[in-house]
């Protein structure tokens, strides 16, 4: 057996139990989104047939369609945003000695110490007074906002660990401080962008408080709004609709971490390159 | 007509339509608390109604999930941004009165509209002499019975006093296996209902003369009664972990025998669970007589900053034509609150219905007081210590009248 | 551009955009708090600390103090333990490597709140599927009503907030991880250091910055988390199992005394305030020496 083979049995029976329990939730999801409406409420495993149609009713039923498309653009949007605007700050912060550069960071940090459930009459306040209610793109700036801190934070820890001579040796070859930023310094922060990126993505994507007191209408809910009025203060809670449409709202998600978790690889080793 | 004048025609028909759109339109704006999966598709549907019988006037509407229909209202109503319309529980409206917050409609009200009415349900609505909201919903409790489990335990009727009830749940449960008598929830939202059930048969009130009834013998008796039915293993176990809609569906499962809930439950088990049988009697009495049944009505009222008063009471009126609101409860299984709907076939013959219809006159309606989550909140939580067995029910529930008539002062 | 405004206008956006919606806010919620405010918050009169006074004298609200403090520290402590093996083994090079990666990741696919509310289901006492496993696995015997008293629902909502805290913090890490070169390793083989020693004088101190981050982000965000108490148990039965967040929305939004709820607000944000200042000073000087 080779070295990698037996390293890799013993990985996964380390993992193992970890890797049960997250997919528990998921099995839940998965086995009572295909049982019939009367056999949802009976704990079984396996259910006596299986209905695949829950989802295409589930889809024509429950408006998810919409909340999925808006999910998308209130969380690509912001993403894009938000690293637009963490670059050039983390880039200040980690390779410029300015006074107020500590205040900055202690200011983000602070920022970030403020939840949007603790201030979401605030928020509510500013928003409304500007007549923006129900608007998408006020969502958009609003995550962005409450991203910024980790990004800048995150974004700056890794472009400290870039090392300036990088930088410099590129300066002595006459190139302008704002060529060797995109086309040295940057590429070598991709895996960096990349982890922020989800983050922030993630964060958008999930958010719940923000989305709920802001947007009014239903053809601008994002997707945790939408499932989420499925179960919540129903007189009755089809179990098996909520259940499918959580699925299909976990599923972008899912194929992003497929897709991202190559290009995190590959860019991860690039980042490792001295 | 040729081609060309009907195009013609069209061209200055449309344009007419244009310009009358542009000129007058109003948007109303309507926030709607969702009771199914039903109530955002029906008021769509209502409101295209209207407005192709008004194109004049654009109805907006906005379905909110209940548990966060009052954060929704608070956040809207301290920024003004709320709709012209909403629905709220008739147990807030003295709230939202006291701030000036809605506008009485009395101006609006024809002596024809309110005879639309049955009085019991549009009466909780009326508030110094004014009417605030209009009863967009109603209903009642009763208790549901599996009619398979009671045979098999050998009782033939509904039992008609908590006495014989508890008896017979001692029975079912000597039928062994995982079924219990009395589906009993203690989880939140009308935690504190299920326990004033018990109360109001014992004698009790919520508020009797402005301080709670809390600390009554009838409302120690009922805790303790209560209490016995879970130590004695009468109850499905874990009783705080069980919200109405839990309860409810281990009535579906036939997992408990009984459950008090409303009409809506009716429906649900058609198409969750054809195949048991049920029935609907009152909510067991007291050992002196008395009875007790909750009534409850949710409003739709019309905030005083409306700038759309008058298209707003014209969509009001629309949706409490017969017509709309016998398409309404059948959606979601309430009870008529219009006297010529309550005629409908659907609603005077159904068996169930009759029940709940016929307990009427016992209905208690949430008093006319202030701050009533408040007081829901403290109820539900001296309930649930006293059903976890954390406090003497006695010293518990005084201490939580005290904490109420705080509230209430 | 100028060398010495450089990094002003840099920061400049970021500083905007945050001030904006997170500082004006904030200013709100301090003017609520010390004023008298009707439960649609309308401001009336200035009562300076009266809503503070109320709150201390609440029992109900120092029990959740206590317990959002013993939530937070366990949620974060163990979602520490936990992330640290699983970034260092998804760091190794084995086969199924992405696969496990996307894996651990899964929960965060999901929104909080739709996770705490399949828990919810798979928590249910006669109906729920945990039960039915463990009872299928010959674990117990009886249904657990793992909602109906604090004894166990506390546990568990500690364990689902570890769960769902993981892939955060995992993904940290493995950042972390990828930026210590491998020489560094092979050098210290060379001169014949074992995998803990190699763990213990390369691994940690290179980690060290990202698990401060992990630390104090984590921190902040349990101690605010509110979809997982709320869906599971809403604080109860009787506020056994109240955090600060859950007590401030009931106070707020459901009891509507939402000079209160702003007041608890506050109080929320001086207690992380204080332990985030502790907490960077200390490891700005374990930075230093």
């Amino acid at each position: 057996m080779s070295a990698k083979l037996k390293r890799s049995i013993l990985f996964w029976i380390l993992l193992s139990p970890i890797v049960v329990v997250i997919l528990f939730p998921y099995a839940v999801m998965t086995i009572s989104s295909l049982k019939s409406a009367t056999e949802v409420l009976t704990p079984n495993w396996w259910p006596s047939e299986l209905h695949w149609q829950n989802f295409p009713e589930m889809w024509r039923t429950s408006g998810i369609a919409p909340a999925l498309a808006n999910s998308l653009y209130v969380s690509a949007l912001s993403t894009a945003l938000t690293i637009l605007v963490s670059i050039p700050a983390a880039y200040a912060l980690s390779r410029y000695q300015f006074a107020g550069r500590d205040a900055f960071r202690q200011f983000l940090l602070v920022s970030q110490m403020l939840s949007p459930i603790v201030l979401v009459i605030g928020l509510f306040r500013l928003v409304a007074g500007a007549g923006m209610i129900d608007s998408l793109n006020v969502l958009v700036v609003i995550y962005t906002a409450f991203n910024i801190a980790f990004c800048v934070w995150m974004l700056q820890s890794y472009f400290s660990t870039i090392p300036r001579d990088l930088e410099e040796a590129a300066w002595m070859e006459g190139a302008s401080r704002w060529r060797t930023l995109i086309s040295v310094f940057l590429p070598l922060a991709v895996p960096a962008m990349v982890v922020t990126a989800i983050f922030t993505f993630i964060n958008a994507w999930n958010e719940f408080v923000i989305a709920l007191t802001m947007l009014r209408t239903e053809g601008s809910y994002t997707l945790p709004i939408r499932v989420f009025s499925l179960v919540a203060g129903r007189y009755t809670v089809d179990w098996h609709y909520v259940m499918a449409a959580a699925f299909v709202a976990s599923v972008p998600v899912a194929v992003l971490f497929a897709w991202l978790q190559r290009y995190l690889v590959r860019g991860l080793s690039i980042g490792a390159v001295k | 007509m040729t081609i060309r004048q009907k195009i013609c025609l069209l061209a200055g028909a449309s344009l007419i339509a244009f310009s009358t759109s542009a000129l007058a339109e109003t948007t109303v704006r309507v926030t709607i608390a969702e009771y199914s999966k039903g109530t955002g598709p029906y008021f769509e549907e209502a409101a295209k109604a209207f407005e192709a019988a008004n194109p004049d006037t654009k109805i907006q509407i906005e379905v909110v999930p209940w548990d966060n229909l009052q954060q929704k209202l608070t956040t809207d109503i301290s920024a003004g941004a709320n709709a012209d319309l909403s629905i709220i529980g008739t147990r807030w409206l003295l709230d939202y009165v006291k701030e000036g917050i809605v506008a009485p409609l009395d101006d609006h009200i024809t002596p024809d509209f309110k005879a639309r009415f049955i009085d019991t349900f549009l009466s909780p609505s009326v508030m110094n002499g004014k009417v605030y909201g209009l009863p967009i919903a109603a209903s009642a409790r009763a208790m549901y019975y599996n009619k398979d489990i009671f045979a098999k335990a050998g009782i033939d009727t509904p039992p008609a006093t908590w006495a014989d009830f508890k008896t017979d749940a001692e029975k079912i449960k000597k039928l062994g296996g995982e079924t219990y008598g009395f589906g009993l929830q203690g989880k939140e939202i009308e935690t504190d209902v299920y326990f004033y059930y018990g109360m109001w048969s014992n004698g009790g009130e919520i508020v009797k003369d402005g301080k709670s009834g809390l600390d009554s013998q009838a409302a120690i008796d009922t805790a303790k009664l209560y209490k016995s039915f879970i130590d004695e293993g009468l109850t499905q176990p874990g009783v705080t972990s069980y919200s109405r809609e839990d309860v409810q569906n281990l009535f579906k499962q036939g997992k408990v025998a009984t459950v008090i809930t409303a009409p809506f439950l009716s429906n649900q088990i058609k198409t969750e669970a054809p195949n048991l049988k049920y029935g609907v009697a009152p909510i067991p009495a007291g050992p002196s007589g008395d009875k007790g049944t909750y009534g409850v009505t949710d409003s739709i009222v019309l905030f005083e900053n409306s700038k759309n008063k008058e298209a707003a009471w014209k969509f009001l009126d629309f949706i409490f034509t017969k017509e709309q609101r016998t398409k309404f409860d059948k959606v979601e299984g309430f009870l008529p609150v219009n006297a010529e709907e309550a005629k409908d076939p659907y609603f005077a013959d159904n068996a169930d219905l009759k029940v709940f219809t016929s307990l009427l006159p016992n209905a208690r309606f949430a008093p006319v007081i202030p701050g009533w989550e408040d007081i829901a909140q403290t109820t539900s939580n001296a309930i649930q210590k006293i059903y976890l067995g954390q406090g003497d029910p006695e010293a518990t529930l005084k201490e939580a009248a005290a904490k109420v008539n705080e509230t209430l002062k | 551009m100028q060398r010495a405004t450089a990094p002003y206008v840099l920061i400049l956006p970021s500083f905007i955009l945050a001030a904006a919606i997170i500082l004006w806010p904030l200013k709100e919620i301090i003017s609520l708090s010390l004023h008298d405010v009707n439960r649609f918050g309308m401001i009336r009169d200035f009562i300076g600390l009266q809503h503070f006074r109320v709150l201390f004298a609440d029992p109900d609200f120092i029990a959740a103090t206590w317990r959002t403090l013993f939530w937070t520290a366990s949620v974060v402590v163990g979602t520490l333990v936990i992330s640290v093996p699983i970034a260092l083994i998804l760091n190794e090079d084995f086969y199924g490597r992405g696969i496990a990666r996307i894996l651990i990741m899964l929960p965060w696919a999901i929104s909080l709140t739709m996770t705490a509310i399949v828990w919810r289901w798979a928590l249910n006492g006669e109906s729920g599927m945990l039960n039915s496993a463990l009872r299928g696995l010959g674990l117990i015997d009886t249904n657990i009503q793992w909602l109906a008293e604090a004894s166990t629902a506390f546990p568990m909502q500690i364990f689902i907030g570890i769960l769902v805290s993981i892939p955060f913090t995992v993904t940290i890490f493995l950042g972390g991880l990828s930026s210590v070169p491998d020489d560094l390793y092979e050098a210290a083989a060379t001169e014949g250091a074992g995998s803990w020693d190699q763990f213990r004088l390369i691994t940690l101190p290179l980690l060290r910055p990202f698990i401060n981050i992990a630390f104090v982000l984590n921190t902040i965000y349990v101690f605010n988390s509110f979809p997982i108490i709320w869906a599971t148990t809403q604080g109860g039965p009787a506020n056994s199992t109240d955090i600060l967040v859950t007590y401030l929305y009931k106070t707020g939004f459901r009891v509507g005394k939402l000079g209160e709820a702003a007041a608890v607000s506050l109080i929320m944000f001086a207690i992380l305030l204080v332990f985030t200042i502790i907490y960077v000073r200390l490891a700005m000087r374990e930075a230093k020496s």
